[in-house]
C-alpha cells in the first residue's frame, strides 16, 4: 500500500512509545525508519524486526571497552585515528547511536578521523537515518557490517557534498574478521577515498542518485510499504492505547 | 468546573515576572530586537497564553492579505446538490502558481449522529482541498473516501481533509427566513456566529494525504497551517452559498439572498478538544517560533513613540473590542467573568483617553486630571513615551484585557508587524551542543526552567493527571493518577517532571564533565536534555506549564494555538474543549481586502438597512498604513 511520510513517523513514534523503554528517543527512531523506507530500504521491516530486541533488552548504558589512538597505513603515509570500541550489550543500535555519535563528534574537535567499533548490537540498518544527518554537519562517513545471510557484507559511504550515501552489497564474506553482531563506523573531516571501498566484487550497488530519485518519487506519489509489515507496525502501535470505558470517555472533557 | 484565578501562576516558584526586561537571556547571539522583547517568564505563562486573541500575524489574517495581494480567484466549478441540499460541490481556486479545488460532500445524517468529538462516525459536511484538477476517477475516489474521514484512504493529491457539522438552529433559521423573503434575526446568529462548525481539519499526510515537507518552500502554502486555513476559508464561502441555494429551492421567487453584512459576519465554527494540546507540547520549536515572532513584531511596536494619530485609532479598536466581548456568548462562567472584567477595564481605559487635559508628554499626548480609574489611565498614557511604557503601565489589568490591548497595538503599525508574517516556520531539530559541560546545562535549567526544577512531583497535586490515548479512535484523554487505569501507558508529555528529574540527576554529577559524556552513561536523559538545551537557547522557549498539575488547564494550550490560527469568540464548553469561530467578520472572497477585521461585530439592523457594507463607525485600516499598501488594498 501507499502511505505518507508523516504516517510512518507517527505510527513508529507510537509503536516505540508503547514499548516503554527508558533508552531511545521515539522521534529519532521514527525518523530512522522513515528515511530508510523513503530510500526503498525496508525501514518498517527493519523496525518490526527491531521490536523484538527493543522489547526484551535492558535499559542499560553502553560501555567503552577501548578509547585510544591508532595508526594505520594510508595511501602514502601512516594515518592517525582515534578508535573507540563500544559494547552495546546486545541492544538495538536505534536506541544508542545518537548518543554515540554525539560523543564521537565532540571528540572530532581533536581528531579528524574516528573509528567507532560497536560490538554486540542489532538492527544496524537503522543507523542509516542518523548517519545521513552527518552530511549537513560536513562530516564524511563510512559504515560497514557483516550479516548472517546474504548479502554477507554491507558498505555505506557518505562523502561531503552528498546528501545520500553510496551503498554496496557483497555476497561473499569480505574479510577474515567476520562479525555479524558488530557495526563499524568511520567519521572523517576529509572525504573517504572511494576506490579503497569500491571493490569489483560487490554484488549490488545503490547510488546516491538512485536514492535521491526514490525520495523525489516518494514525496510525489507516496511511499510504498508492504501490507503485512504495515499491519504488524499498526498492531505494535496499539500497545500505547488504553481500553475504553465510560470513565475514560469523561477524560476527554466532552459531552 | 475549574475556577482558578487566572492571575495566579500554577507554580509558586516562578521568579518575579518583568515586562520589557531580559534578565533571562544568557545568549550572546541575541539581536537588538530580541533584547526589546518581553521575558519568557511573562509571555509563556499558561494563563497569559490562555488569554491570547487574534492578531494581524494570525494565520487567517496573513492568508487573506496574501489572497488580496496576489489576486487569487475562486469560482463555483460544480454545483451538484439535490433540492434538499445533499450531493457535492466543487470550488476552483486559482493562484498565480497553481490550481486547487475544494470538494464538498453534503450528507444527510440523523440528529443523534451529529457529534463534535473525534469518535463521531458521520458528519453533515465532509470536504477536502485538492491540488490540481479533479478528474472523474479522482472524484469517485474522493466520494468513496472523504465522507469516511479517518476510516478512508485518500489520494496524496488531497492536501486537507476535514468535516463539519451544521449549527442546526442557525442553519434552519437562516434558510427559513431567507425562503420567506426576510433576513434572519442577527441576534439568533450572534448566539453562534457560524453556519458550519468543523470538528477536525487534517493536513500533512494524515490518512494518506499530501505530506507537507515539500510545502515548506511553496509559494502558496509554505507557511504554517496556511493550507488548512485556506480550506476553512473556502468552507465559509460554501456555507453562505449553501443557505442561499436552499432558500431559493424552498422559497422560489419569494426567497432573498443573505445580506452581505451577515455573510461577512458568519464565520466557520470550530470545536477543538484535548487532542490539540499534545501538539503544543510535542512541537516546542514551532510554538517557540510562533510566540517569538509575535513578540519580535510586538517589540517593534512597543519601542515606537506614542503620537496622537494612532491613539485615536487605538481608541476605536478598543471600543470595537469591548463591543465584541459584550456580544460574545459563552456558557462558561469563568470565561463570562473574564470577558466582563475585560469590558470593565477597557471601558475605564478608554474613558481616560477621552478625558484630554493639558498634561503633555514628550510626544504631544495629553493626560486627564479627573478622579478614578479614568484619570489613572489618562495619566498612564500621558506619562508614557512609548507603547512599551503604556503597556507596562497597564500590567495590572487582567490578562484578557492586556491581550486585547496587545492585539490592538499590533494593528497600529501594519507595515512593522506584517514584516514578520513569513517567519513562522522553523527547524524542529532538538540537539545537544558540542564541548559544553554539565555546569552549562545546569545554568540553562536554572535560568530557563525555574518554573519546573523545584517542583515536588511526589506531591499529589503536582502529578495529579496522566495523559493517555484511548483505543476509542486514539482520542487523547486525561486520567487521575492512582484512580484510573492506564497510567502504565502514560504519554511522555510531562515535560516539567522530566526537566526536574534531569536537574536532580545532574546535582550528583561532576560539573566539569561534558554533557555528551554524561548522556552516554545516562541515555534516558538524552531526549529531555536536548529539548532543554535547544529551547533554553530560543527566545521564548517552552510553555511554562506543568500539565500534570491538578489545576493545569489544557484550555490555555488550546487557546494559544487557536489564537495563532486567528480564532475569535472563545466559548469553552469545559476545561478541555472549546468552540471558536474562524474568519468571522472576514471579507468574502469577492470583496477581499487586506484591511483590518479584528474583533468581529454583529451588524445592526441599521447596518443591514444601509446600502454600504462597511460599518461607518469603524475604520477598516490603520491611519498609519502607507499610501502604497493602501493602494494595494
Amino acid at each position: 500500500m501507499i502511505v505518507s511520510h508523516n504516517e510512518i513517523v507517527t505510527l513508529v513514534n507510537k509503536a516505540f512509545l508503547g514499548m516503554h523503554r527508558e533508552t531511545g528517543e521515539a522521534d529519532l527512531i521514527a525518523n530512522m525508519v522513515a528515511e530508510l523506507q523513503m530510500a526503498g530500504l525496508e525501514g518498517i521491516r527493519h523496525f518490526n524486526n527491531a521490536s523484538d530486541y527493543i522489547l526484551t533488552e535492558q535499559d542499560a548504558p553502553i560501555d567503552i571497552l577501548y578509547d585510544g589512538v591508532t595508526e594505520h597505513a594510508g595511501a602514502q603515509e601512516l594515518l592517525t585515528s582515534t578508535t573507540i570500541v563500544f559494547d552495546v550489550h546486545g541492544s538495538s543500535i536505534a536506541c544508542h547511536l545518537p548518543a554515540i555519535l554525539d560523543y564521537a563528534l565532540e571528540r572530532m574537535t581533536d581528531c579528524p578521523h574516528i573509528i567507532l567499533d560497536l560490538h554486540n548490537c542489532h538492527n544496524r540498518w537503522l543507523a542509516y537515518g542518523e548517519l545521513i544527518k552527518l552530511a549537513s554537519k560536513g562530516i564524511a562517513c563510512v559504515a560497514r557490517w557483516d550479516n548472517g545471510s546474504a548479502p554477507k557484507h554491507t558498505l555505506f559511504v557518505l562523502n561531503q557534498g552528498h546528501s545520500y550515501p553510496e551503498l554496496y552489497f557483497f555476497d561473499d564474506n569480505p574479510s577474515s574478521d567476520y562479525r555479524t553482531q558488530d557495526l563499524v563506523i568511520e567519521l572523517s573531516l576529509l572525504n573517504f577515498d572511494l576506490p579503497t571501498y569500491h571493490r569489483d566484487d560487490y554484488s549490488h550497488r545503490i547510488s546516491s542518485e538512485q536514492i535521491i530519485e526514490l525520495h523525489q518519487q516518494a514525496w510525489k506519489s507516496g511511499i510504498y510499504v508492504d501490507d503485512g509489515e504495515w499491519q504488524t507496525l499498526k498492531q505494535t502501535a496499539t500497545n500505547i492505547l488504553v481500553e475504553n470505558s465510560d470513565q475514560s470517555r469523561q477524560g476527554a472533557g466532552g459531552v | 468546573m475549574n475556577t482558578q484565578n487566572l492571575n495566579t501562576p500554577l507554580s509558586a516558584t516562578l521568579p518575579p515576572a518583568q515586562l520589557l526586561s531580559q534578565p533571562w537571556s544568557h545568549d550572546s547571539q541575541i539581536t537588538a530586537t530580541d533584547a526589546l522583547c518581553r521575558s519568557p517568564n511573562v509571555v509563556m505563562q499558561p494563563e497569559r497564553l490562555g488569554a491570547m486573541h487574534q492578531t494581524r500575524l494570525s494565520f487567517v489574517r496573513r492568508l487573506l492579505r496574501k489572497i488580496d495581494r496576489e489576486s487569487w480567484q475562486l469560482t463555483k466549478h460544480v454545483w451538484a446538490l439535490s433540492p434538499e441540499g445533499f450531493g457535492h460541490v466543487i470550488y476552483r481556486l486559482t493562484t498565480p502558481n497553481a490550481i486547487y479545488h475544494l470538494v464538498v460532500f453534503c450528507n444527510e445524517i440523523a440528529d443523534d449522529e451529529r457529534n463534535d468529538r473525534v469518535i463521531a462516525q458521520k458528519w453533515d459536511v465532509t470536504f477536502c482541498l485538492v491540488y490540481g484538477e479533479v478528474h472523474e476517477e479522482l472524484l469517485q475516489q474522493l466520494q468513496d473516501n472523504v465522507p469516511l474521514q479517518e476510516a478512508g484512504r485518500n489520494s496524496n493529491m488531497v492536501m486537507v481533509l476535514a468535516r463539519a457539522n451544521k449549527s442546526v438552529r442557525v442553519f434552519d433559521h437562516i434558510v427559513s427566513s431567507l425562503a420567506q423573503g426576510q433576513q434572519p434575526d442577527p441576534e439568533v446568529l450572534a448566539q453562534v456566529g457560524y453556519i458550519l462548525r468543523t470538528t477536525a481539519v487534517y493536513g500533512n499526510g494524515k490518512f494518506g494525504i499530501y505530506d507537507f515537507t515539500p510545502l515548506k518552500d511553496d509559494a502558496d502554502f509554505g507557511q504554517s497551517f496556511s493550507v488548512q486555513m485556506c480550506a476553512v476559508y473556502l468552507l465559509k464561502q460554501f456555507s453562505v452559498d449553501w443557505v442561499d441555494y436552499l432558500a431559493q429551492q424552498r422559497g422560489g421567487d419569494q426567497a432573498v439572498s443573505l445580506h452581505p453584512q451577515l455573510k461577512r459576519y458568519l464565520g466557520v465554527g470550530n470545536a477543538t478538544g484535548l487532542g490539540m494540546a499534545p501538539y503544543l507540547i510535542t512541537h516546542p520549536c514551532i510554538v517557540d517560533q510562533w510566540l517569538s515572532t509575535r513578540e519580535r513584531a510586538l517589540a517593534t511596536v512597543l519601542a515606537t513613540p506614542i503620537t496622537p494619530e494612532p491613539v485615536h485609532y487605538l481608541q476605536k479598536l478598543l471600543s470595537r473590542a469591548v463591543r465584541h466581548l459584550d456580544e460574545t456568548v459563552t456558557i462558561n462562567e469563568p470565561q463570562q467573568q473574564r470577558n466582563a472584567q475585560a469590558v470593565t477595564e477597557l471601558t475605564a481605559l478608554m474613558a481616560g483617553f477621552k478625558d484630554e487635559k493639558p498634561a503633555v508628554n514628550g510626544n504631544g499626548i495629553t493626560g486627564g486630571n479627573t478622579d478614578g480609574n479614568a484619570n489613572q489611565n489618562a495619566m498612564a498614557l500621558a506619562n508614557a513615551d512609548t507603547w512599551g511604557a503604556f503597556l507596562q503601565a497597564h500590567n495590572e489589568l487582567s490578562f484578557e484585557a492586556q491581550e486585547v490591548i496587545i492585539a490592538c497595538l499590533m494593528e497600529l503599525y501594519p507595515e512593522q508587524v506584517d514584516a514578520f508574517e513569513d517567519l513562522m516556520n522553523t527547524d524542529e531539530n532538538l540537539e545537544l551542543p558540542k564541548g559544553k559541560t554539565i555546569a552549562d546545562l545546569i545554568e540553562v535549567l536554572e535560568q530557563r526552567y525555574a518554573w519546573a526544577i523545584h517542583t515536588d512531583f511526589d506531591s499529589g497535586d503536582n502529578a495529579y493527571w496522566f495523559w493517555y490515548r484511548s483505543e476509542d479512535k486514539e482520542e487523547p484523554r486525561l486520567g487521575i493518577r492512582g484512580q484510573e487505569p492506564g497510567v502504565d501507558k502514560e504519554l511522555p508529555l510531562d515535560i516539567a517532571r522530566q526537566v526536574q528529574r534531569l536537574y536532580t540527576a545532574l546535582q550528583d554529577t561532576d560539573k566539569s564533565q561534558t554533557i555528551v559524556a554524561f548522556i552516554l552513561k545516562h541515555p534516558k536523559y538524552r531526549a529531555i536534555a536536548r529539548r532543554v538545551w535547544t529551547l533554553g537557547h530560543r527566545l521564548m522557549g517552552d510553555i511554562q506549564m506543568n500539565v500534570l498539575h491538578k489545576d493545569a488547564l489544557p484550555m490555555h494550550l488550546l487557546r494559544c494555538k487557536l489564537s495563532m490560527f486567528g480564532a475569535t469568540k472563545f466559548d469553552p464548553r469545559s476545561d478541555r474543549w472549546v468552540r471558536v469561530t474562524l474568519f468571522q467578520g472576514a471579507p468574502l472572497f469577492d470583496e477581499i481586502h487586506s484591511d483590518e477585521w479584528l474583533f468581529p461585530l454583529l451588524p445592526t439592523r441599521a447596518d443591514l438597512n444601509a446600502d454600504t457594507f462597511i460599518n461607518a463607525d469603524i475604520p477598516v485600516a490603520s491611519p498609519l498604513v502607507s499610501a502604497n499598501l493602501g493602494a494595494q488594498s
